[in-house]
């Protein structure tokens, strides 16, 4: 068997005046016969003898190919003799291939800013097109599912409630936990200058139940779970599912963006109320071991002075922040083209867009709600 | 040169809570083209991943260019994937990169060659596998489906490799690139010296092209001929699979 990792070797004979190629002519000996034609200096007449080689393959043809050229460039006459048939047959297959070697594929077209800026407004207004026309089906599936309650698809939407709450209840534990132990703490420094710990209970409950649970709790699942929806659905758009679907006459939009929509919709508020505890019992464990506020204390104050109507002004969040997060996955799904690059792209996409949606649409809240003095 | 490019003796495979392989033995000798044919979810692919050391093999040995692959480390392993190519039944391009950049990638990553060098090569493999040279900037996404195969076919052959490994390369290529495609495997055997194994339901490839075939079935090799033999085994199994033709 010939071993391609052996060297290879463009000699000078010159008993017989010829050159010889030896050894294994492979793609990995390439460089080195290069070097060896940049050293030899050739005389006029040049015959080139095969008969040593043990391996030719293509890349060792067309090396040789191309030192021949470089030759007969320079008005010398080359002579290949003694290789053997299918070598010969090797040789001539490039040789007439040539034309084709120097192909250099068209530059990419230059663009002037303006077109670029156009093109980038045209791609931005279809992107708020296709969501409005997402939107639009999806309400469409959901008014009709009404008339027929097997079309909500319960199983699936049940699997959604696993998938991006039941699932997603422990880190949003952890998270708020800290977050409401850092907000305690920071609270307190002010506080016990003034002496006025017991504030501690209003201010960080205002906080949390207004602000930080619902945010804490969006921004987790848009991490998790408008990424995993575009992925999900991009993956299935390059796999040809949702054309399956499609010439099933089946609509992609019923069966996997209303089980999203709705499932999400269900759990977002519960998991909001589930970041609040948390938050809450955070900030209580800092007040006790900081401010020396005893627990007690603390959930009455919380009671009397913050209230379940800041806590609903929180989870009242839920449905706008629901939406926002599975309406960009799914639409950003849909967007992936079939290439791997894109559905990275398009996740990240989503997950970007979900999380500015969430912040202009508490922004929109936090307006909505000092103008009716809540 | 009498030792076979590929060794399997008694390889064993266990999958999805069966057995796809029970006892495979086959050997395939230096410059031979060889097609492995069965009823589908016999195995076929199964065999040709094993040997690609994609799946580690539930029992058996496999010898590849006269080393045990399931003793090599890492880097002689390495080593021997840079002596084969494999053409995947669904071409299994880089969906990134166009078809040159496709065929460029392993040269880049494997060899130090110069650039434009590199490109040459690329554009001679893909005047090989009969593209048109517009199509090497174009990417996968951009081609028809036989389209792809040959740019896969040009990807497997990038680093000139001395066994090929061919998963079902003329299905869905139209009747006059299919037998183009057989011209070339033919061409390409004769050229570089390759060893081919081809996993395929063409009958008319397999006709034209093969020098011996095996039959998968049962989980074993059946039979081992060329294909004029093969359609004339009175095998039950090998017999109902030529029937209809």
């Amino acid at each position: 068997m010939t071993n391609i990792e052996s060297t290879a070797c463009f000699l000078f004979n010159k008993d017989q005046n010829h050159y010889v190629c030896e050894g294994s002519w492979s793609i990995l000996n390439v460089n080195t016969l290069n070097k060896q034609f940049k050293d030899t200096t050739a005389l006029d007449s040049v015959k080139i003898s095969g008969a040593g080689i043990t391996h030719f393959d293509s890349a060792g043809a067309l090396v040789l190919l191309q030192y021949v050229h470089s030759l007969k460039k320079q008005k010398k006459q080359v002579e290949l003799m003694e290789f053997n048939p299918k070598h010969q047959d090797l040789l001539k297959l490039i040789e007439e291939k040539q034309d084709a070697l120097t192909y250099t594929p068209p530059a990419p077209q230059k663009h002037s800013v303006l077109y670029k800026i156009g093109l980038e407004t045209t791609h931005k207004l279809s992107q708020v097109d296709g969501l409005i026309v997402l939107i639009g089906s999806l309400s469409d599936k959901i008014f009709a599912a009404f008339a027929e309650w097997r079309r909500f698809q319960f199983p699936s939407i049940m699997s959604n409630i696993q998938s991006t709450g039941l699932n997603a209840l422990p880190i949003i534990a952890l998270l708020s936990f800290l977050i409401g132990v850092v907000l305690a703490y920071q609270m307190g420094l002010q506080l016990e200058t003034y002496g006025a710990s017991i504030f501690i209970a209003y201010l960080s409950g205002m906080a949390i139940f207004r602000e930080f649970a619902p945010l804490i709790t969006a921004i987790i699942v848009a991490g998790r779970t408008s990424s995993a929806f575009t992925a999900q659905i991009g993956s299935m758009k390059i796999n040809e599912e949702i054309d399956a679907l499609n010439t099933m006459g089946l609509s992609p939009i019923e069966l996997i963006v209303v089980p999203k929509v709705l499932g999400l919709l269900f759990i977002f508020p519960l998991l909001i109320f589930w970041a609040d505890i948390f938050s809450i019992l955070g900030a209580m464990l800092m007040s006790k071991f900081m401010l020396q506020v005893g627990y007690l204390d603390f959930i009455t104050r919380l009671q009397d002075s913050v209230g379940l109507q800041q806590m609903m002004l929180g989870l009242y969040k839920a449905p706008a922040f629901a939406l926002l997060i599975s309406l960009v996955g799914c639409f950003q799904g849909f967007r992936v083209e079939p290439n791997a690059d894109s559905v990275g792209s398009q996740t990240t996409k989503s997950v970007v867009q979900a999380l500015f949606l969430i912040i202009i649409a508490d922004a929109i809240f936090s307006v909505v709600y000092s103008w009716m003095d809540l | 040169m009498s030792q076979p490019v590929i060794e399997i003796k008694g390889l064993k495979n266990y999958l999805g809570n069966q057995w796809v392989h029970s006892d495979v033995n086959l050997s395939i000798e230096k410059g031979e083209i060889v097609a492995i044919i069965g009823g589908s979810g016999s195995g076929k692919t199964t065999i040709l991943r094993s040997v690609l050391m994609l799946q580690k093999p539930t029992a058996g040995k496999i010898t590849v260019f006269g080393k045990d692959i399931s003793t090599l480390n890492d880097q002689s392993a390495d080593e021997m994937r840079r002596r084969w190519g494999m053409l995947f039944q669904h071409s299994a391009l880089f969906s990134g990169m166009t078809v040159l950049e496709n065929i460029m990638f392993p040269m880049k990553e494997l060899t130090s060659l110069e650039h434009p060098f590199m490109k040459k090569l690329a554009m001679l493999k893909i005047s090989l596998v009969g593209l048109p040279k517009e199509a090497a900037s174009k990417l996968p996404s951009q081609l028809s489906g036989g389209m792809q195969r040959r740019a896969a076919a040009a990807r497997a052959l990038a680093m000139d490799p001395e066994l090929l490994f061919l998963d079902e390369p003329t299905t869905g290529l139209d009747p006059y690139s299919a037998r183009q495609f057989d011209e070339l495997i033919l061409f390409l055997r004769d050229a570089l010296d390759l060893t081919v194994v081809i996993v395929s339901h063409d009958l008319e490839s397999i006709k034209r092209c093969t020098d011996r075939v095996a039959f998968i079935g049962e989980g074993k090799i059946l039979a081992l001929e060329p294909i004029k033999d093969l359609m004339k085994n009175k095998q039950p199994l090998i017999a109902e699979y030529f029937s209809k033709f």
